[in-house]
């Protein structure tokens, strides 16, 4: 750029009190408004094809895709998207829809062209904290105490089910289990459980338009940024194997890490789909008796259960991606910035990867039965599209440095814990009369069960 | 030890109630969560803890939005210039500066095309950018303006004539002469088509076309963006280019002209000129040529009408200001600019950010859609005094000839109905005159013009008439004395 044009180029005046933005950073590194002095140079190059009245979408109307039917029950109106537009653009939401199986995981295994914009991202508050999530550390720590305790207290809960009596699953084993579990891998004070479920859901719930759950979200998020950081503080004197220790003795470039660190760690992690999974496989199970017993024969067909729950009634339903630039798919020219929404739901349906897909089949023999290792793919079959858990490993074994990755992580957890409700209440069956279902609290979050009352 | 059940500790934590208020809201439009207020007032929907009000984004798709939006848009402009609706994916610019800033960053907030009027319109002029745009607009757009909009006026005239004579002769349920008293429908009495008849007139199409026309209209309209009738639309767009195509074709060997009132020849009609124009030295194409009709049907027709009707239906609501303009005809070009402030009826313009800028603290990503609401902006108390009173006297609204660089001197400001900038509406002159004539023309057919309040649409309480809001007045019942 010449001289003259530097100067031409002045960062427009908007708003008062804006930061300089000379030192103002986008959120992609690249700096915000710099822009071509000479106005005339700029021509609009994108070349957008015009659609023919073959290609109109007659078949579906946006709203029905925010209605409350589509909150209950997604998959019909999600089928109608797969099998006839299968990439939607949906002027309602200003969003794509991309439901089959190959586009879905081709989306979210490409991070050149797309992509996630964080939790914090939403909150508007990226500047709090860092994600540690990646760091081996903190994996190993989470990884050893889970595999530790995960059957103690598996055996704690379900123990508390009076024998003869009944309770509700889906609240007091599925919900209750990875709280436990998480407050366990944190190590906190057995007294402290009640306030920390409150403030981890609310901050979790938050991350989302609805405002009044955004506000008490951020309430959360700093409440948990005061109750860590004593906690912190404490466990860096004097650590232990927790998660907690695990961050406190972090040193990355010279920076320890704070509680704000450990607060972003937890807001990123996946809060959804070890619960919405535990409750929709044993939702499954139990209004599918012959496919119970089979599971209670056969204790190995336990995992095969949980695999077919992701497929079958993902907890996680969408996940959003952004295009980092203009970038051609399935034969349509994505504008800079568009928000694709990939559908697991969609995609784990799809008839072009499995038979007779809207059928819950333990141990089917056309989805892949273990961890996906590689774009979803693994003995040639695929996996269950599981957004909570991320992308499957690129690597084809597990590295020796690493602990399993989360989807192995989560599969053995909600194994050893299914097997011990088996072991205690054999006899666990749907209370008479009860008919749940699966739903979503809001539009956009988990499709699960949250209502599941049983009797041994 | 705390004895808590689980339960109830989970209960609170994940806020059971919040996630059933959805599943009650059945209805499309809401009604459960944001009842209907008196106009003015708006629904209470939280407050952070710093006291700043808060705004469910549901409230876009409720009823009581669209009845009684001005409240919103105040919460918008006062607490959130550039309020972000995670639920539509969508940035709001709602200041009266803000948007006027960003209407002339052609290049930072650009029009390329992503609009949902891509599917139905083709490739048209108001989704290209910088110097491309320029071009393709002054190609149809010079027909619109100065003296060749002269050269229309006698005919707008005289098809505003033609269809007011016709009253007497009609015999239909929108014109019911009672004694000395006549009730008409405004709508099906004359607003409805006359801006079809002028565009038909104007692009020239020979007669026999205009029965289609309505068809392809009616069908584009309701095809664009997110409607389960886009197929019809795309059909009907389809059937436009096969018309067009013929027409241009019998043009490019046989042009058509435009004559006078005394039957002189002033000039070729629009398609005849499109046909002889050049861009980068070649010919249009039948496909450009039919993008730029199509964007004449689809923007000459609801446009013109919605502002007749909202016209005489927010004037004559005000008793003294209705009396001044049907005693002094020259007040009917203030009547039209305070309607389109208070009442226009298009609600704004998409903008998609560039690069990655910050407006008001707010950054907005590179690519972002960002709606420019116009109706927001020709509300803002920043520029107009008590902007949600309907006042054709007020002394900040500039009334004069419309300018594509705004007017801001004085103390008065142009409203925003017409955006600004490079891509002000290329029919706003025309649809002026359309406005304008016809209503002189109306004003001195009927005698004591007044609104048949048993006919209308009442407000919630019953009484009162219905508020426009970002409506368009659908039906419009008057009553005027024969002699």
């Amino acid at each position: 750029m010449s001289t003259e044009a530097k100067q031409a180029a002045k960062p427009p005046a908007y708003g008062a009190g804006a930061p300089d933005k000379d030192a103002f950073t986008g959120r992609n590194g690249v700096p915000l408004y710099t822009r071509n002095g000479n106005q005339n140079d700029y021509r609009t190059y994108e070349v957008y094809q015009r659609e023919r009245v073959k290609e109109a979408t007659d078949k579906i109307r946006p709203i029905q895709l925010i209605s409350p039917e589509f909150i209950r029950n997604p998959y019909p109106v999600l089928e109608i998207l797969r099998e006839n537009y299968p990439f939607y653009r949906d002027w309602l939401g200003n969003s794509f829809w991309v439901t089959r199986y190959d586009d879905v995981t081709s989306i979210f295994t490409d991070d050149a062209n797309f992509e996630t914009r964080p939790k914090r991202w939403f909150y508007d508050i990226e500047d709090l904290g860092r994600d540690l999530g990646q760091e081996v550390a903190l994996l190993t720590a989470q990884a050893t105490r889970i595999d530790a305790n995960v059957e103690r207290i598996a055996r704690e809960i379900v123990g508390g089910f009076k024998a003869g009596g009944g309770t509700d699953l889906a609240i007091e084993f599925a919900a209750r289990l990875p709280l436990e579990l998480l407050a366990c891998v944190l190590d906190l004070p057995k007294d402290d459980f009640p306030k920390f479920v409150d403030r981890y859901w609310r901050m979790q719930r938050g991350a989302m338009w609805e405002p009044k759950s955004r506000q008490a979200g951020l309430g959360a998020v700093q409440e948990l940024v005061e109750y860590f950081r004593p906690l912190l503080a404490a466990r860096r004197a004097n650590p232990g194997d927790d998660l907690i220790s695990a961050v406190a003795m972090l040193d990355t470039d010279g920076a320890p890490a704070t509680a704000e660190d450990l607060v972003i760690t937890l807001l990123e992690q996946d809060h959804e789909t070890l619960h919405g999974a535990l409750a929709n496989m044993w939702f499954q199970l139990l209004t599918h008796p012959e496919q119970l017993d089979l599971v209670k024969r056969e204790r190995r067909m336990v995992k095969f259960a949980w695999l077919e729950t992701l497929r079958h009634s993902a907890p996680v339903l969408t996940a959003n991606r952004f295009a980092r630039h203009e970038v051609e798919r399935f034969g349509r020219l994505i504008p800079i910035g568009a928000l694709l929404h990939c559908s697991a739901a969609a995609a784990n349906r799809d008839p072009r990867q499995y038979k007779d897909p809207d059928r819950f089949i333990v141990g089917r023999k056309d989805l892949c039965q273990r961890e996906p290792r590689g774009q979803y793919r693994a003995d040639g079959l695929p996996a269950g599209v599981a957004f909570g858990l991320g992308k499957p490993s690129k690597h084809p074994a597990v590295p020796e440095d690493r602990p399993r990755s989360l989807y192995a992580i989560t599969r053995d957890t909600a194994t050893t814990a299914s097997n011990v409700l088996l072991d205690v209440v054999p006899e666990v069956r749907l209370k008479p009369g009860a008919t749940p279902a699966l739903r979503s609290l809001r539009l956009g979050e988990m499709h699960t069960c949250w209502n599941l009352p049983v009797v041994f | 030890m705390n004895t808590e059940p689980f339960a109830s500790v989970f209960a609170r934590a994940i806020g059971a109630d919040a996630g059933d208020a959805v599943e009650k809201a059945a209805d499309g439009d809401f009604q459960d969560i944001f009842p209907l207020m008196p106009v003015g007032q708006r629904v209470d929907m939280g407050t952070a803890p710093d006291g700043t009000p808060l705004i469910d984004p549901r409230i876009f798709f409720s009823a009581e939005f669209r009845r009684n939006p001005w409240p919103y848009y105040r919460l918008m402009r006062d607490h959130y210039p550039v309020y972000f609706n995670q639920l539509n994916n969508t940035y709001y610019v709602t200041r009266y500066d803000d948007m006027t800033e960003c209407y002339f960053d052609d290049i930072g907030f650009n029009t390329i095309p992503k609009g949902s009027s891509n599917g139905v319109l083709g490739n048209v002029t108001h989704e290209l950018s910088g110097v491309e745009h320029r071009r393709r607009r002054n190609l149809f757009g010079q027909h619109l303006v100065g003296k060749a909009l002269e050269n229309r006026v006698p005919a707008i005239e005289r098809l505003a004539q033609e269809m007011i004579d016709d009253w007497s002769n009609v015999d239909a349920p929108w014109c019911i002469t009672n004694g000395n008293v006549r009730t008409i429908e405004l709508g099906q009495a004359f607003a409805d088509s006359f801006p079809v008849r002028v565009v038909c007139d104007v692009l020239g199409f020979p007669s026999e076309a205009r029965g289609n026309f309505v068809y392809w209209y009616n069908s584009i309209m309701s095809g664009l963006g997110a409607s389960e009738t886009h197929k019809q639309g795309m059909e009907a767009r389809q059937h436009l280019e096969d018309f067009v195509e013929s027409i241009v074709e019998d043009r490019r060997k046989n042009p058509t002209y435009l004559y006078d009132n005394a039957g002189r020849n002033i000039g070729k009609d629009i398609i005849s000129k499109l046909c002889e124009s050049q861009v980068d030295g070649d010919y249009l194409s039948t496909e450009e040529i039919t993008a730029l009709i199509a964007l004449v049907v689809a923007g000459g027709g609801e446009t013109t009408r919605g502002t007749l009707m909202n016209m005489w239906y927010s004037l004559l609501q005000k008793p003294d200001q209705a009396e001044a303009a049907l005693a002094d005809e020259a007040l009917w070009d203030a009547v039209f600019h305070e309607t389109l402030r208070h009442s226009n009826p298009i609600g704004g313009q998409p903008r998609h950010a560039t690069f990655d800028v910050q407006i008001h603290g707010t950054v907005v990503p590179a690519g972002s859609l960002i709606e420019m609401v116009n109706f927001s902006g020709s509300h803002d108390e920043r520029i107009f005094h008590d902007a949600d009173n309907f006042n054709i006297f007020r002394p900040d609204l500039y009334t004069g000839k419309l300018l594509r660089s705004g007017y801001r001197t004085e103390g008065k400001c142009s409203h925003m109905a017409f955006g600004v900038g490079p891509h002000m509406c290329p029919g706003a002159w025309i649809s002026h005159q359309e406005a304008v004539i016809g209503s002189k023309i109306l004003s001195r057919t009927m005698k004591n013009p007044r609104i048949n309040r048993d006919r209308m649409p009442k407000d919630i309480d019953g009484v009162s008439l219905a508020p426009i809001g970002i409506n368009k007045t659908r039906e419009l019942w008057l009553d005027y004395d024969l002699a």
